[in-house]
């Protein structure tokens, strides 16, 4: 669902000034997907790869609880409130570049 | 105590500047406004203002500058002309978007090409559709009251628009005469502290301007603005009324000279006027039912207060110092729509004049009036729109 | 008679006949009469033959087009005798002043006008001797207040003067004015219409 409802002009800021700050997190980019990206942890090696890649940071990340590893965070998810389905990531994961196994499936979206 | 001097519509409206102290002054020089800055850059530099003067490279400059001081919370004034005004064109829209109440005097010129430094009002009716509220001046004394009023009228809640105070260019600019200047403290108290919404400096409240709006929201943001200048012409008429309460002069939306009776209309815009009236008089002492009636607010545009004045007005001449190639000339497209809803509409017809300088002179008027009367005698207009005082007719 | 007391000056670009125009005005003004001055609006070249206009009047001016119905004609610069332009629109009752060293039966043979009322004034000599450099504007209002007396006496100008000179100059400086306009009133000569 959308965060947002949208207002009749007499609720608007003055100017449309935005008072608060940061707000872009309540856009939900999720809602123009027609493709959407499945993250399979099986396969996924944590390069963190498509968390860079990704123009919405739609990735969850979490602390690795593996203290010996360089990498400190892994990914637990995506935030499909606005993830847009660019299938960047999955263009971009070093897994799926193999071609034998994919770390992130794209699917059409389920209506 | 206020006080009787000679000086120029210029000079006038930096001595108004002046007394409003404003926080900041973005601007860059141009004739015939020229003498506005330079007074003003001295007023700084003699330290009479505690004004930041912000000298820049260009108008669209001095106009972003404007937008940035003022949603940075300070009251904010400038001054220009004609391509002057061309240059700030983006930053106009910008400004009465952002709801920006700043204050800036247009001396009236012609736009280029050819290159003329003269008077007409081609640059601030181009600008009639950027959002700004248009108060117009005939002479000295007005230009400097509407400058004076022009402050209140931005910054009231509910408004929240710049204004734009225009006069004639040299004709008014240039020219020295006697007017009345109001006491500082007394111009002051009128004004009042400026009370700023949303400062980007307020950083507590940490805001951002400017944002961008998708077809989902831009047409609301600009219904709100419709409705803002809705207001200012509420705004316009109590700040008039307060100002004539402490000062004594009486101003409107625009001004009526002798239409009571009237059968006989011109309707125009700025100093023009003042030979109007002179003409309305000498007829008057014929017992020729003439009139004058001068648009102070352009925009917003007062439609149904104008059609009431002139319900009894038989034939009305627009003259329009601007040009709108293809089109009648501006002021007359928004009076003969003020009119249409009338039950018995007078007879109106549209005159170019004065582009770029020419001078319209007091036998011309009386010729327009002369005009409608034989229109009036025929019972219809034979030529709805021409030009006036031009070779080759 | 015009409800609007018409002056047109004539000079050059660079002489002061605008600041001349403005003087006379604010001086007026200061009498307690509404007041007007402007230029001939164009291009302002150095040496040019240039326009000003001032209006008087008791009620308020509202007119501003250029001045048609004379009653005084001021030729700052001599060398301008010749020009059209001095003589156009006058009428049998406008009054000339002069600036010139020469007597004013000639000037007006010069002018080729006829009836009306000439009055010269040394003004270059009189601002030579007071200041060392022909500014001539001083002496000149000496001379448009024996003119035109019922506008403004000299009396009166010599106050408003004081008044407005000392706005911008020295003491000193504000004196050697004052002498000028006294000078002005004084010396000269008149051919009466
Ligand atoms: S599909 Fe695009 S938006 Fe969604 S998670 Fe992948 S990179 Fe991010
Ligand atoms: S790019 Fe592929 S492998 Fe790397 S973290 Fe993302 S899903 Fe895992």
């Amino acid at each position: 669902m959308d965060k947002y409802e949208l207002k009749p002009w007499q609720d608007l800021a003055l100017g449309g000034v935005i008072t608060q700050g940061g707000n872009s997190a309540d856009y939900n980019t999720g809602s123009w997907r027609t493709y959407k990206p499945l993250w399979d942890k099986k396969h996924c090696i944590n390069c963190l790869t498509c968390w860079v890649f990704c123009p919405e940071d739609a990735f969850f990340l979490t602390d690795n609880l593996k203290k010996e590893s360089k990498i400190k965070k892994k990914i637990s998810g995506i935030n499909y409130y606005h993830c847009k389905g660019c299938g960047l990531c999955a263009k971009e994961c070093p897994v799926n570049k193999k071609g034998k196994v994919f770390a992130i499936k794209i699917v059409k979206e389920s209506k | 105590m206020s006080k009787i001097v000679s000086i120029t519509g210029a000079g006038a409206i930096s001595y108004g500047m002046k007394q409003i102290n404003p926080d900041v002054v973005p601007a860059f020089p141009i004739t015939p406004s020229t003498q506005i800055v330079e007074d003003f850059s001295k007023f700084v530099t003699d330290g009479k203002v505690d004004t930041e003067f912000i000298t820049v490279e260009s108008e669209h400059s001095a106009m972003s500058a404007c937008i940035g001081a003022s949603v940075a919370g300070g009251r904010v004034m400038t001054a220009t002309s004609s391509a002057g005004m061309a240059l700030m064109w983006e930053m106009l829209y910008i400004a009465a978007s952002m709801r920006q109440p700043i204050i800036m005097t247009l001396v009236n010129r012609a736009l280029s090409a050819p290159i003329n430094i003269h008077a007409d009002h081609s640059d601030s009716m181009g600008a009639r559709d950027s959002g700004w509220i248009q108060l117009y001046s005939e002479n000295h004394q007005e230009a400097y009251d509407n400058l004076i009023m022009a402050p209140r009228i931005a910054e009231k809640a509910g408004v929240r628009l710049p204004v734009m105070v225009c006069l004639d260019g040299f004709i008014i600019s240039h020219c020295l005469q006697n007017m009345i200047i109001e006491d500082d403290d007394k111009v002051k108290a009128f004004i009042g502290e400026y009370e700023d919404r949303h400062s980007v400096l307020d950083i507590k409240n940490p805001v951002s301007w400017g944002a961008l709006d998708l077809a989902d929201y831009f047409i609301e943001h600009k219904r709100a603005q419709n409705i803002a200048m809705k207001n200012a012409k509420d705004a316009i008429c109590e700040v008039s009324r307060d100002f004539s309460n402490v000062f004594g002069r009486k101003y409107k939306l625009f001004e009526s000279y002798k239409t009571d009776d009237a059968e006989k209309v011109i309707i125009a815009i700025n100093s023009i006027a003042g030979e109007i009236k002179e003409v309305v008089d000498k007829l008057r002492d014929k017992n020729e039912k003439v009139g004058l009636l001068k648009i102070r607010a352009f925009r917003p545009f007062p439609y149904a207060e104008i059609s009431k004045a002139l319900k009894n007005v038989k034939i009305i001449a627009v003259l329009d110092r601007s040009e709108s190639f293809g089109a009648y000339g501006p002021l007359f497209t928004e009076i003969r729509t003020a009119l249409y809803d009338m039950v018995d509409r007078p007879l109106i017809y549209n005159r170019i004049y004065g582009l770029g300088g020419r001078e319209l002179s007091l036998d011309l008027i009386n010729d327009i009036f002369q005009e409608s009367e034989n229109y009036l005698q025929k019972g219809k207009v034979e030529k709805i729109f021409d030009y006036i005082n031009v070779r080759g007719g | 008679m015009s409800k609007y007391f018409e002056i047109r000056w004539h000079g050059r670009g660079g002489q002061g006949t605008v600041t001349g125009a403005k003087s006379l005005a604010e001086a007026v003004q200061g009498t307690g009469k509404n007041i007007s001055a402007f230029p001939e609006y164009g291009p302002e070249r150095r040496g040019a033959p240039l326009k000003a206009f001032n209006r008087f009047s008791d009620d308020n001016i509202r007119i501003h087009t250029s001045v048609k119905n004379l009653d005084v004609v001021i030729i700052a610069d001599p060398t301008l005798i010749g020009n059209n332009a001095l003589t156009e629109g006058i009428k049998k009752n406008t009054i000339f002043i002069v600036n010139t060293e020469k007597p004013a039966v000639e000037i007006k043979k010069a002018l080729n006008i006829n009836g009306q009322t000439l009055f010269t004034v040394p003004a270059n000599s009189i601002s030579k001797k007071n200041f060392n450099k022909e500014i001539p504007n001083s002496a000149m209002l000496g001379t448009f207040a024996k003119a035109c007396e019922h506008i403004i006496s000299l009396e009166d100008l010599v106050k408003e003067s004081k008044h407005i000179f000392s706005k911008m100059l020295g003491a000193s400086l504000v004196d050697k004015n004052i002498e000028a306009i006294k000078e002005g009133y004084r010396f000269g000569d008149v051919v009466y219409g």
